[in-house]
């Protein structure tokens, strides 16, 4: 009798014990003394990518001298394959990454690392080519940092509209009324792409500045492509081109190739980016302009958001976010003063 | 109705299908072994890792063969010697099993100790705190490059060192002695240029009065990319100059040796500097000795970009 009333007492006490224990951890959850996060680029020989993996390195180490937080980045180059990039995500997961910094390859397939992502709970912060927005809406730990496609093309016709309006004979070169102007597009599967080239050419319309296509191509973001395109135009139409519209700095920094080798200074070249080499044309003058991320606060946002989701925060309100995931960085158009003020 | 011997033929088959599975999916009876991830830190004395890229393709390549977990480290400010030593203390700390440092001071470097094994990336043999060493002898360099440079240039230049003696490193040093050394010998006499904090060598350049044209010689990679850049945008500095020499091998430099702007730059080969500095570390980690390896430096000029040997030099694949 005596034993079978001693065994549901001891159960009770053990089970008590258990629930109490586990409440107690609950409480004390303590705060992280290191992060580690897994920075996969779509492909490091991009200039602007580049450019923003060297400012996210010079954040992560001022946000570690700031908060007293080790943080260890694991920054891989994807070299153009979602292969490669799903692969390097499942090793960051092995390593146990707090967090995920991804820059895809292919935006349209990136479920197979929100999938891994979700199942190990480790959050995603994705940049500079957007999820398409159900892989996005599928987790609350899934965030975006980026631009604002279509406000970077307005302010890319924009600054070729002021200048027409203030100084038309700058840009309209062979005073016949009408600018000529070739395209240079970037990779097709990128959702900027499309953005940059359709608003882009629609402000100049909207702008009032008088627009002919001569041809366009695509040169994949690179800067030997969009040489070797501009390079077939100039004698497929020579004499003609008198605006060169890019989709970024470093296919603009082609057409300037092709046109130097040709020795033809007086072409208008506008890029997007702001990437270093295309400041450096802009301060020399063989780039007209180009809309210029505040890149600081675009890698800032990518390791704050990525060190506050690490750390079960709330996402800093310094880095308002537009339907809880979507951060856009602010932009400015570059123009090169020489030819502002002739 | 099944026979006695059929049931036997069946329970043996049901037996043996058990055993497969668990000598497939368990370690009950094959017990893998056990490969550990050794965790190393790398620690390098530039606040910027851009002039190691091939070094860490290097090193990645090396982690994944010899299953090492490394992590690259890069200081606050450019050659601060008491944080790198902070920061090695704090990798030990926690939990790295190896280090990999490019010492921003190698004096200081001798007299630390450490509990876990070392690998130095240093300009001479390394002691102290380092298990093993990866010795890339500046001094040599720059004497190869001297020599290298009176070859070529006209007795009618006048020589020109640049230095920024603010942010000058043991490497920076070791190599201009090296030069110095070869210049004094052959009784070349040679002027410096120091560094602008806010103009950079911009003015000194365009403002200097010649009597004749100079040749010009980097102490470091950063100042060899400035000088190249203001000979490429500045017609009255290139007129001044016959020849700009350096050190170092990041995409900047090499596409400007290819524009012309750099006559010629010494290299090493750092891809396979960051493998078998991987490799050094597993080995003492392994319980083996690690033999100090020292790297080959190359003279390249322009020509030189496109030779197979080169290029697989300068422009490694993963």
């Amino acid at each position: 009798m005596r034993k079978k009333k001693f065994l549901p007492g001891l159960l009770a006490v053990i089970t008590a014990g258990v629930f109490l224990t586990s409440c107690q951890g609950v409480g004390k959850e303590e705060r992280k003394s290191s992060l580690r996060i897994g920075i996969s680029l779509y492909r490091a020989d991009d200039t602007f990518i580049n450019n923003i993996r060297g400012i996210i390195e010079e954040k992560a180490k001022e946000y570690e001298r700031e908060s007293g937080i080790k943080v260890t980045l694991d920054i891989q180059d994807a070299k153009g394959s979602q292969n490669t990039q799903n692969s390097q995500v499942e090793r960051f997961i092995a390593l146990e990454c707090d967090v995920l910094c991804i820059n895809p390859v292919d935006r349209m397939d990136a479920s197979g690392i929100i999938d891994g992502a979700m199942t190990a709970g480790v959050p995603v912060v994705f940049f500079n080519r957007q999820p398409v927005e159900e892989d996005m809406n599928r987790w609350d730990q899934l965030y975006y940092v980026g631009v604002d496609a279509r406000e970077t093309a307005i302010l890319q016709g924009q600054m070729v509209v002021d200048l027409y309006q203030e100084q038309p004979e700058t840009v309209d070169l062979n005073g016949d009324g009408v600018v000529s102007y070739v395209m240079l597009e970037g990779e097709t599967s990128h959702q900027d792409s499309l953005i940059r080239t359709e608003w882009s050419i629609q402000t100049l319309k909207d702008g009032g500045v008088p627009i002919e296509k001569i041809t366009g191509g695509i040169a994949n973001w690179e800067r030997s492509q969009a040489s070797a395109l501009m390079e077939q135009w100039l004698s497929e139409y020579p004499d003609k081109i008198e605006l060169v519209v890019s989709n970024n700095d470093d296919m603009a920094l082609g057409a300037i190739d092709a046109l130097e080798r040709a020795q033809i200074t007086e072409v208008n070249v506008i890029g997007i980016d702001g990437t270093t080499p295309g400041l450096e044309a802009l301060e020399n003058g063989s780039l007209l302009g180009t809309v210029s991320a505040n890149k600081e606060l675009y890698a800032s946002a990518i390791v704050e958001l990525a060190a506050g989701c690490a750390l079960g925060e709330a996402p800093p309100e310094e880095y308002p976010l537009t339907d809880g995931k979507y951060y856009w960085t602010p932009q400015e158009i570059l123009i090169n003063k020489i030819k502002e003020n002739p | 109705m099944v026979s006695k011997s059929g049931k036997w033929l069946i329970f043996l088959y049901v037996a043996f299908l058990v055993l497969l599975f668990l000598m497939c999916s368990t370690d009950l009876i094959i017990r893998e072994p056990e490969r550990e991830i050794y965790q190393i830190a790398v620690i390098i004395e530039d606040a910027r890792s851009d002039n190691y890229a091939n070094f860490r393709k290097g090193m990645d390549q090396a982690a994944m063969e010899f299953n090492v977990d490394a992590h690259f480290i890069t200081l606050y400010e450019k050659s601060d010697e008491e944080q790198q030593m902070e920061l090695m203390d704090r990798e030990q700390q926690d939990g790295a099993d190896a280090l990999i440092v490019v010492p921003a001071e190698q004096e200081q470097m001798a007299g630390k100790r450490m509990n876990v094994p070392v690998i130095l990336l240093s300009p001479g043999p390394a002691e102290g705190a380092a298990s093993g060493s990866i010795v890339i002898d500046y001094e040599k360099m720059g004497e190869q490059l001297a020599r290298e440079m009176l070859a070529r240039i006209s007795p009618d230049c006048s020589l020109m060192i640049l230095t920024d003696p603010e942010k000058q490193n043991a490497m920076d040093r070791l190599f201009l002695q090296g030069a110095q050394r070869v210049f004094d010998s052959e009784g070349r006499k040679t002027e410096v240029m120091t560094r602008d904090e806010k103009e950079g060598f911009r003015a000194a350049l365009e403002m200097q009065d010649l009597q004749e044209k100079a040749v010009l010689l980097a102490e470091n990679p950063e100042i060899l990319t400035e000088a190249a850049g203001i000979l490429g945008d500045s017609q009255t500095a290139a007129e001044r100059v016959c020849g700009l020499y350096g050190r170092g091998n990041t995409v900047p430099i090499l596409n400007d040796l290819d524009r012309g702007r750099i006559s010629g730059v010494c290299v090493t080969d750092d891809y396979s500097i960051g493998y078998l500095s991987v490799r050094a570390a597993v080995q003492v980690l392994e319980g083996a000795d690690s033999v100090p390896i020292a790297a080959e430096t190359y003279y390249i000029e322009k020509e030189d970009l496109r030779e197979p040997l080169f290029e697989k030099l300068l422009f490694p694949i993963e």
